[in-house]
């Protein structure tokens, strides 16, 4: 059936285009995270410094947009009216949250919902619009694009493999993603920003410094510390606010019925 | 009354990546202020220089406090010590990378608040719209920033009721479970919905449309517009490499 209702079907674009795009993005963003880890840049601001900096910015977000201009055109009408939704959830909770002293984010729940609700692409794109949109609010997120796509193509590789058939399994869903973006995310925030954003992340790579760690280990093992949680956490109350969902809301989504996302919750 | 730039949106953009890629190149501190010090100045021209002041110390102080931890309280490589206790080692060059690597921070987050200010939110959808991303793209960014205070005033509203009811949170982690759960379960839940009912509508209408379409907005743009542009997006490339190249060599 024609994804909107009142005109014919058309072919959407080109396929080949697309995948050779999103393949791009993945290579770029891959080329770029084994470049940086295998090199490790010493200084930060000694010219060398600058240009790792600018290259780490460019690449992340060049591959984010790659990804998103892969996606976004073969993403059926409810995902698209979806994913505004979960871009505002994303905002409003991760402000809420903020605003009080719990050392959590829960700034990518719409992203993992739509990630559970309508696949790994929608999720990967929900990511990185909502990257793009918050980048207005907030500049400094902007290189964690890349990032913020894994979360939902994570979130939405799981719900794919049965994560939310049992409520114990989004959370360890939730770590196993947590560990993988914290990693992939480690090299903006030593490269791009020399550390992390906010005092008590910078206070645990401070520790690790103090150790005698590189400043990439120190932050790739203070993002192993806050992520694994903080998704494990997000993954959970992902899946328990779509149990809570009525069920011609979920059946609704292709990708819930084609997957058996829910299991025996879906078919009640 | 606010005052925005009578530009097209992605000339302020790409404005502003120019000037933030060859500020981060250079690397100078009397660059980097001198950035910082025009924002300012368009900013008190836009009459937005106290929101801008207020929005940069939120996302700045927790970054620069970081900074100062990781590069300034505990640096290992430094020669100049002003102060060792423990773990604790405070240098001179550790102080002055913290500095710098600050105010590269200062600059993207001042130049890229300033164009959120200068840009008028419709122009920038109607450039998108108008651009050659994806339709949907449109959609999505107009979508969002209209969710955005909508969303943010039910969830105000949903909290006033479930007070009004008497539903308290309690003090603790227990009661900051209780307060997100007693407000998100019913946001998610009334947006979901809401976003469920707004597909049919809109597939209804031929969304996404294929094709071109007639935006009754124009977005303000002219030659010499389109020409800075393309001048901006070189610089964002040719800046950096114009800076630094010299600095490579001498590397090699």
């Amino acid at each position: 059936m024609s994804p909107n209702l009142t005109l014919p079907e058309n072919a959407t674009g080109h396929p080949l285009r697309r995948r050779l795009m999103a393949a791009a993005g993945v290579l770029l963003l891959m080329g770029t995270y084994t470049a940086l880890v295998l090199t490790q840049p010493a200084g930060l601001i000694d010219g060398l410094g600058q240009g790792v900096a600018l290259a780490t910015f460019a690449a992340y977000l060049a591959a984010a947009i790659l990804l998103l201009a892969a996606v976004l055109p073969e993403l059926p009408v409810a995902t698209l009216t979806l994913i505004p939704v979960a871009l505002a959830l994303n905002i409003v909770l991760g402000q809420f949250v903020g605003s009080v002293m719990i050392p959590l984010y829960l700034d990518s729940l719409g992203t993992v919902l739509v990630g559970f609700l309508a696949g790994r692409r929608a999720g990967a794109a929900t990511g990185v619009l909502g990257t793009l949109i918050w980048s207005l609010f907030n500049p400094t997120v902007l290189p964690f694009a890349a990032g913020a796509a894994l979360v939902g193509f994570l979130a939405g590789t799981a719900a794919r493999f049965g994560a939310l058939r049992r409520p114990y399994l989004a959370p360890v869903a939730g770590l196993v993603a947590g560990v993988l973006v914290g990693v992939l995310s480690a090299p903006v925030a030593a490269f791009v920003f020399g550390g992390t954003s906010g005092v008590g992340t910078g206070a645990l790579v401070a520790a690790f410094r103090s150790m005698g760690d590189s400043l990439l280990g120190a932050v790739t093992k203070q993002a192993l510390i806050s992520d694994p949680g903080d998704k494990a956490i997000v993954f959970l109350l992902a899946a328990l606010l779509i149990y809570a969902l009525p069920g011609r809301l979920t059946a609704g989504f292709a990708f819930v019925r084609r997957y058996r996302v829910l299991g025996r919750r879906g078919s009640r | 009354m606010p005052r925005t730039a009578p530009l097209h949106p992605f000339t302020v953009l790409a404005l502003a990546a120019a000037v933030v890629a060859t500020t981060t190149a250079a690397g100078r501190w009397w660059l980097s202020c001198t950035v910082l010090l025009g924002c300012l100045l368009l900013a008190v021209w836009a009459r937005r220089a106290r929101r801008l002041a207020g929005l940069a110390a939120a996302i700045l102080a927790p970054a620069w406090g970081s900074q100062l931890l990781i590069h300034g309280m505990v640096d290992t490589a430094g020669s100049q010590v002003l102060a060792a206790a423990g773990p604790l080692r405070i240098t001179a060059e550790g102080l002055r990378l913290a500095a710098e690597l600050g105010l590269r921070t200062a600059v993207l987050v001042v130049a890229g608040l300033l164009c959120t200010l200068l840009i008028d939110r419709h122009d920038l959808v109607a450039a998108v719209d108008l651009s050659g991303a994806p339709p949907q793209l449109g959609y999505l960014v107009a979508a969002t920033l209209s969710l955005l205070p909508r969303l943010a005033q039910r969830q105000r509203a949903i909290g006033e009721a479930q007070a009004l009811r008497g539903a308290a949170a309690g003090a603790g982690p227990l009661g900051w479970w209780r307060r997100v759960r007693l407000r998100s379960v019913p946001l998610v839940l009334s947006a979901l919905q809401d976003a469920a009912d707004r597909s049919t509508h809109l597939a209804a209408r031929g969304f996404p449309a294929a094709g071109p379409h007639t935006r009754l907005r124009s977005v303000p743009d002219s030659a010499g517009q389109r020409r800075l542009r393309r001048i901006a997006m070189a610089c964002i490339v040719l800046g950096p490499l114009a800076v630094l190249a010299p600095t490579w060599m001498e590397l090699a």
